[in-house]
This record gives structure tokens, sequence and C-alpha cells, in this order.
């Protein structure tokens, strides 16, 4: 395979992703910087699609049309089909987001590509590319070589650092928005309503996250969770019995049906460890867990525990957080 | 309304992982195949809307190799599917989702198809490329990460949510369509004991795969690891909460590197 990586953008509160930072990062790395072309679609993509200058990226393709902001994924799917044919692209990179996947699955057989989705590792074999990703839930992970003369790939949050913010200019051109079937623009998307989630990171964003579960006993409890996540800078999830109790939204739960995270730190509050809740978190890098029982499996695959009253550590921790970030 | 659900058969969640001889798979040697997760939620979704829309039908589509395809499409009936279809592949194939989108598009295409329902991803490979590789070989849209599908039928439009990145998403779309669902609006249901004997007896249509599709489509799997067993939680000793904040943060700093 030869040929320049085309990396796709998506927008988050109107600026470049972290996410897409993150797939520059990873398409410089095994294309080499000067081979990095990026792609926005959305009714004013340029403004934002300066970013990619300030990630490196020298050159930059944009849709531009009020109908591209709340599209279905299948008329961007056919932009960047069409851009990477054009361009002589031989990899699609995308970051790990709900979009991406989408994108991806589509490329498979629009642009004929060897695809892979929740990438951790992207390296370059020979003439093809090798991927590793985690499968089951986090408790294995399979290494896959993409065969073929093009590839797409989505990664999985967190998988690679951002660039460094650096001043640099990118030079736009404008793709044109024809051959993508009438019945792919038929969809609407009638509204948004953003989750609240106070002021921290998203979920599946966030590089620290603090979950409650059972233990935590009821909704107004909660907040001790709510303190602990915001002297840390991090999300706040739930366990299953906190979303069924409505205790919390559904976008709260973490776990096989609910948000696969792996963050950097993930502390488990009041959360006995059922299989449905591992599955969403096991993949974390350090994972604490504070529950009165020792017994309950979370400390089975938690790094440090802590058996004690979730109501008097916690608080004691949030304060103790506090203090060493000097808040 | 005609309704296609595709299902995957997926090893039980309280399988053991194991890696087969070879190194680069899981050993399925003894592992329960079932159907399970998103998959489980689409199928009880189509039921739901079959319910809600009468004259509705719900069509099961799988493809993969006996006997474990056959299982999950049986069980499918016991649920009250109506029909079923089998992709059947030879015994060892095992298909990338993209070459398994291109043997379901196959099948799905063969029959009556209005809306489309696949689940999220399926808790094995995860990687949930099904329903978009599908809905682009069949040229029609998809939609993914959906919640509380409905059908409006003064509008002919179907009205759902998307949970995303970008928070809860209202939508309305138009059929035909691939549905990628994150959740049905209640748990699935659980097949009572003469629907499962009465699904041992109900026809399954064969369909082979195209010849063209290599066994393990054009990505193939080198290698399948399992992580060093955890060895369980250092526990931090204390005599008072502030005690164990204190050392919490001190290892989270000082040996985890993972303070912010």
């Amino acid at each position: 395979m030869t040929g320049p990586t085309l990396v796709v953008g998506e927008l988050h509160d109107g600026a470049l992703s972290d996410a897409t930072k993150e797939a520059v990062s990873v398409a410089q790395s095994v294309s080499g910087k000067e081979n990095v072309v990026g792609f926005l679609a959305g009714s004013s993509p340029r403004g934002p699609a300066a970013g990619f200058g300030r990630c490196g990226v020298a050159r930059a393709l944009v849709a531009e049309d009020p109908r591209l902001d709340g599209v279905a994924g299948a008329v961007v799917a056919h932009l960047v089909a069409s851009a990477a044919d054009s361009l002589g692209a031989e990899l699609v990179l995308v970051g790990g987001s709900t979009f991406g996947r989408d994108l991806i699955a589509r490329l498979g057989i629009r642009w004929n590509a060897a695809v892979a989705t929740g990438v951790t590792s992207l390296t370059r074999t020979g003439a093809s590319f090798e991927v590793r990703r985690p499968v089951f839930g986090g408790r294995a992970t399979e290494t896959r070589q993409l065969e073929g003369a093009h590839a797409a790939v989505a990664l999985r949050p967190h998988a690679s650092a951002a660039p460094p913010d650096s001043p640099g200019e990118v030079a736009l051109t404008p793709v044109p928005l024809d051959g993508v079937p009438a019945s792919f623009w038929a969809a609407k998307r009638l509204s948004v309503e953003v989750v609240s989630r106070g002021a921290g990171p998203s979920l599946t964003d966030a590089s620290i996250i603090v979950s409650g579960g059972r233990g935590v006993r009821a909704a107004e409890n909660f907040r001790l969770i709510d303190e602990l996540a915001a002297s840390l800078g991090g999300a706040v999830g739930a366990s299953r019995a906190v979303t069924d109790a409505g205790w919390r939204p559904e976008s709260y739960q973490v776990g096989q049906t609910g948000k696969q995270v792996s963050p950097q730190l993930y502390v488990a509050v009041g959360i006995s460890g059922a299989v449905q809740h591992l599955m969403g978190m096991i993949s974390s890098r350090v994972i604490v867990a504070i529950n009165s029982d020792s017994t309950a499996p979370i400390f089975k695959v938690a790094d440090y525990g802590i058996v004690g009253d979730l109501f008097q550590v916690v608080p004691a921790l949030t304060q103790e957080v506090k203090r060493a970030r000097g808040q | 309304m005609e309704i296609v659900v595709c299902v995957k058969p997926v090893p039980d969640a309280e399988t053991r992982l194991r890696t087969a001889a070879d190194g680069s798979t899981l050993d399925i040697e003894a592992v329960k195949f079932v159907l399970t997760g998103y998959d489980e939620s689409a199928v009880e979704q189509a039921l739901l809307l079959k319910e809600a829309n009468p004259g509705s039908k719900v069509h099961v589509v799988s493809a993969g190799p006996p006997p474990r395809t056959e299982e999950v499409l049986r069980a499918s009936l016991a649920l009250g599917c109506d029909l079923a279809t089998w992709v059947e592949m030879p015994p060892g194939v095992a298909p990338d989702p993209v070459s398994a989108a291109r043997a379901l598009a196959r099948a799905v295409a063969a029959v009556p198809h209005e809306l489309v329902l696949c689940g999220k991803n399926a808790g094995d490979d995860e990687a949930g490329v099904v329903a978009g590789a599908l809905a682009e070989l069949l040229g029609v849209p998809d939609y993914s990460a959906v919640l509380d599908l409905r059908w409006d039928a003064a509008a002919s439009r179907l009205r759902f949510q998307r949970s995303t990145e970008a928070g809860v998403e209202k939508w309305e779309a138009p059929l035909p369509c691939v549905v990628a669902l994150q959740q049905a609006w209640n748990d699935p249901r659980t097949a009572k004991l003469p629907a499962i004997l009465k699904s041992r007896r109900l026809p399954i249509a064969k369909v082979p795969p195209e010849a063209a599709i290599p066994a393990t489509g054009t990505t193939r799997p080198t290698k399948f690891e399992l992580p060093p067993p955890r060895t369980g939680a250092k526990l931090i000793e204390f005599k008072t909460p502030e005690e164990a904040a204190q050392k919490l943060v001190k290892v989270l700093k000082e040996d985890a590197k993972v303070f912010p």
C-alpha cells in the first residue's frame, strides 16, 4: 500500500474533537507527517478545520453544506469514500466515537477496505497494517492483519495522545457533494439534548471516572460521587443497579449494556463488580475499589482497594484530593 | 411492517476465555454459544414493534457455521420470530464483520425487508460494523446507538433516540433502513418451554454463502492474547478514613502515576 492517510474529523463543542486529534497523531506516526490529509464535513467546516493545521496537518478537504449538520452517517461515508479515491489514499483513520465506527463500517463496502474498530494500536507491517484491539469487554486482546489495498480504522478513545498544539496553517480544498443517494438525506435529527453532566468531561472522553453503585444506597447520596469526581476533574459513572433504580439516567451506566470505558483511572465506589459491569470498565489502566464488603468481586480486578464505609472514606478522599491538588 | 433482525452466536458471557493452539483465535472447544447482549435486545425490539403494529412479520437471519448458528436461530424462533434464514458457512469459518455483512446481505435482500434491526455490536469481537456495512450493501441509510424506537404509522416515519457522544439525539427517518440497537423498550423476554419445544420443529431456510468470500474476510486474526491474571487489589490498611485517603492519593501519585 502506498498513498496518503485521510483523517476524518469530528466536532465537539465547535472544535475538532480530542478523538480526531488522537487520530491525527496515529496517522502521522504510521504515514509520516507530510502524508496526512484532513477531512471535515459540516455547515461551516472551514473554521474548525483550521484545527488540523495546529496539529501539523498541512492539507484538508472540506465538505460544506448546511444540510450536513445532523445528517445520517451514510452521507459522510460516501463523501469520504470519494475523497479517499480521488486522493489515492491507502488508509482512512477516524477517532473512537459512534460517528467513527459508523463511518468505518460503510467504508468496508463502499471503499472496499479492510476495516477495524476500537483499535488501540496501529502499525505498518510490510505492505499492510496490523491492529491490536480489545475484545470480549477488554478480557482479551486480538491482533489482526488488514489485507488489501485499502484500510479503514476507527481508534479507541485515548489510544494515543493528541499532538501538541502548535502554530500551523492548513490549506483547505472543497469537495463536491454529488453522488450521495437521495434517500440518505431523508432522515432528520430533530434535536440534541446534551446530557447534563456538570462541568466535567463526558464519560467516554474522560481519563478519570468515578462510578457509584448500589452501595451508595440513595439518589441523594450520589453527590458524594459527584464531589469526588469533580475534585479529580473526572466524569461520573454508575452501575446498572443505580440506573435501574432511577438514581441516575441511563446515560451514566458503565457496563456491557451501557458505556464501555477505558480511562487511565477508574474508581468504583460501592460497586460489587458483577460481570455485566466489569465488561464495561475492565480495560481501564488503574482500577480503585472502595467497598465495605471485602469479598466483593470488584477487589479481584482492582489494582488498589479500600475495604471500608464509603460514607466515611469518600468524603475524606475528596478532601485529600482537593488538598493534594491545591484546590 | 416487514422486520428483519440479524443475530450472531456469541460465547456466553461466563465463558472462560482461552487461546486456541495456533495462538491466533479464541479456543472454542466446549464454549457455549448463545443469543446475547444487544442482539437479544434487537430481537426483543423487533417483537415489540410487531406486537404494536398488527400485520407485521419478524424474520430472523444469521450467518455462520453449524451448530451454533442454527441454535441462535431456534432460540429466536422460540422467542416469537416468525421466519428464519441461515446463511450456512462451513465449520471453522469465522467471517470478519464485513464478510458477515456480505453474507447477511444476500439473505436479507432476498426477503421483504422494510426495517432491518441489528444489535449495536456483538459481545465477542465488539466491532459494531455489520449494521453499517449491511446498510451500504442494501443501499439504505443506517442509524446506530438507537433507543426508544417507534413506528409512527400516520406519518410513515420511524421515531427514535440515539445515544451518542453529543448527548441524546432525537431522530425521525423513513423506511427502509437499518437500525443498530442500543436498547429495547424493556429487558429481553425469555422463551417459554412449549415455545422452545415447538421451535425445534420449525423450518429454517438455508442459503449458501457467496463462494468468493474468503474464510476470514480481509482481516486475518494473527494473535489472541489474555491479560496476565489480575492478582487482586492491593488493599490499603488504615485506622481512620483520613489515613486511607492519604495513602490512596500517595500510591496513585507515586506508584500508579495516574493522579491528575
